[in-house]
């Protein structure tokens, strides 16, 4: 597993149409943005495992 | 844009193929992100890929083989 | 002929020349995934040919020790994706900018090429390293000496 640190307002590219931003870092909690085609899936990973294929986007 | 809110050791699924973790949050500043892809997969920060992608369109926006051929009746 | 055409040409009647398959493409090029070598007799500057894409050409040299010390070491990402056990035998290429500079020929030392011969996968491999070069001096452009006359 490769690890990348990130600051408020840095992104990661993953492969060459996916962008994941660190929006904001409040106490231990982070906001993240991810950018990815309409067709890619992007999903909490407690929500892959339980089954439900409902994305979760909060505000 | 998707906006997820983490936590330390919680994760995000990108497709079939990709998640990322958060390792570690150093309050208020910076998040450690565990990144598992493909092997195909580049992974990397953005200012770094811009520049080495801007680099490589410099280097590639003539005619390379001209260059070369130019270059060895040169010499 | 242009020599684009030229480069065409040559690659459809090599069908035994070797190809290297780079999984990742190179940065910006991620879909110019098999690339051939193009030895144009100058010295050890070749051409790194994409095989689906004309203008993915790079014009590459191998990594001099003499000049910039030991050679780029592989990640374990990197180590996974040209498989290669240990990283040794590795052959390294740095990508020359022949195009930005009116009088050097540049050499991106942040971002060189690996291949592995033993599976003919190759990567750009991004250093973590900040001070490394995108713009090294590698050589004065050809012809430059003739040019001043």
């Amino acid at each position: 597993m490769l690890i990348l640190t990130r600051g408020i307002g840095e992104t990661v590219t993953i492969g060459h149409n996916v962008r994941v931003t660190i929006l904001s870092v409040k106490g231990s909690q982070i906001r993240i943005g991810i950018e990815a085609p309409k067709d890619v899936r992007v999903l909490r990973e407690e929500i892959v495992d339980s089954g439900s294929e409902t994305p979760a986007e909060e505000a | 844009m998707i906006v997820l809110r983490r936590t330390v050791g919680q994760a995000i699924c990108i497709g079939d193929d990709i998640r990322i973790v958060v390792t570690k949050v150093e309050p208020n500043t910076r998040a450690h992100l565990g990144i598992e892809a493909p092997t195909s997969v580049p992974v990397h920060r953005l200012e770094i890929y811009e520049k080495i992608q801007q680099e490589n369109c410099a280097a590639t926006q003539g005619d390379t083989l001209a260059w070369l051929q130019g270059a060895a009746n040169d010499a | 002929m242009t020599h684009k055409e030229q480069a065409w040409k040559a690659i459809v009647e090599i069908e035994q020349a070797e190809t290297f398959h780079f999984p990742q493409g190179m940065v910006g090029f991620p879909d110019a995934n098999n690339y051939v070598i193009l030895n144009s007799g100058h010295g050890d500057i070749v051409c790194l040919q994409a095989t689906n894409r004309a203008e993915a050409a790079f014009l590459v040299t191998p990594w001099d020790e003499k000049r910039l010390g030991k050679q780029p070491e592989l990640t374990p990402e990197q180590l996974a994706c040209l498989q290669s056990p240990d990283g040794n035998n590795i052959l390294w290429l740095l990508v020359l900018n022949p195009f930005t500079d009116p009088k050097w020929v540049l050499a991106n030392l942040r971002a060189p090429v690996a291949i592995n011969p033993d599976t003919s996968l190759g990567m750009q491999c991004i250093q973590v390293n900040p001070q490394l070069d995108v713009h090294f001096h590698w050589m004065q452009q050809p012809g430059l000496a003739q040019q001043a006359a």
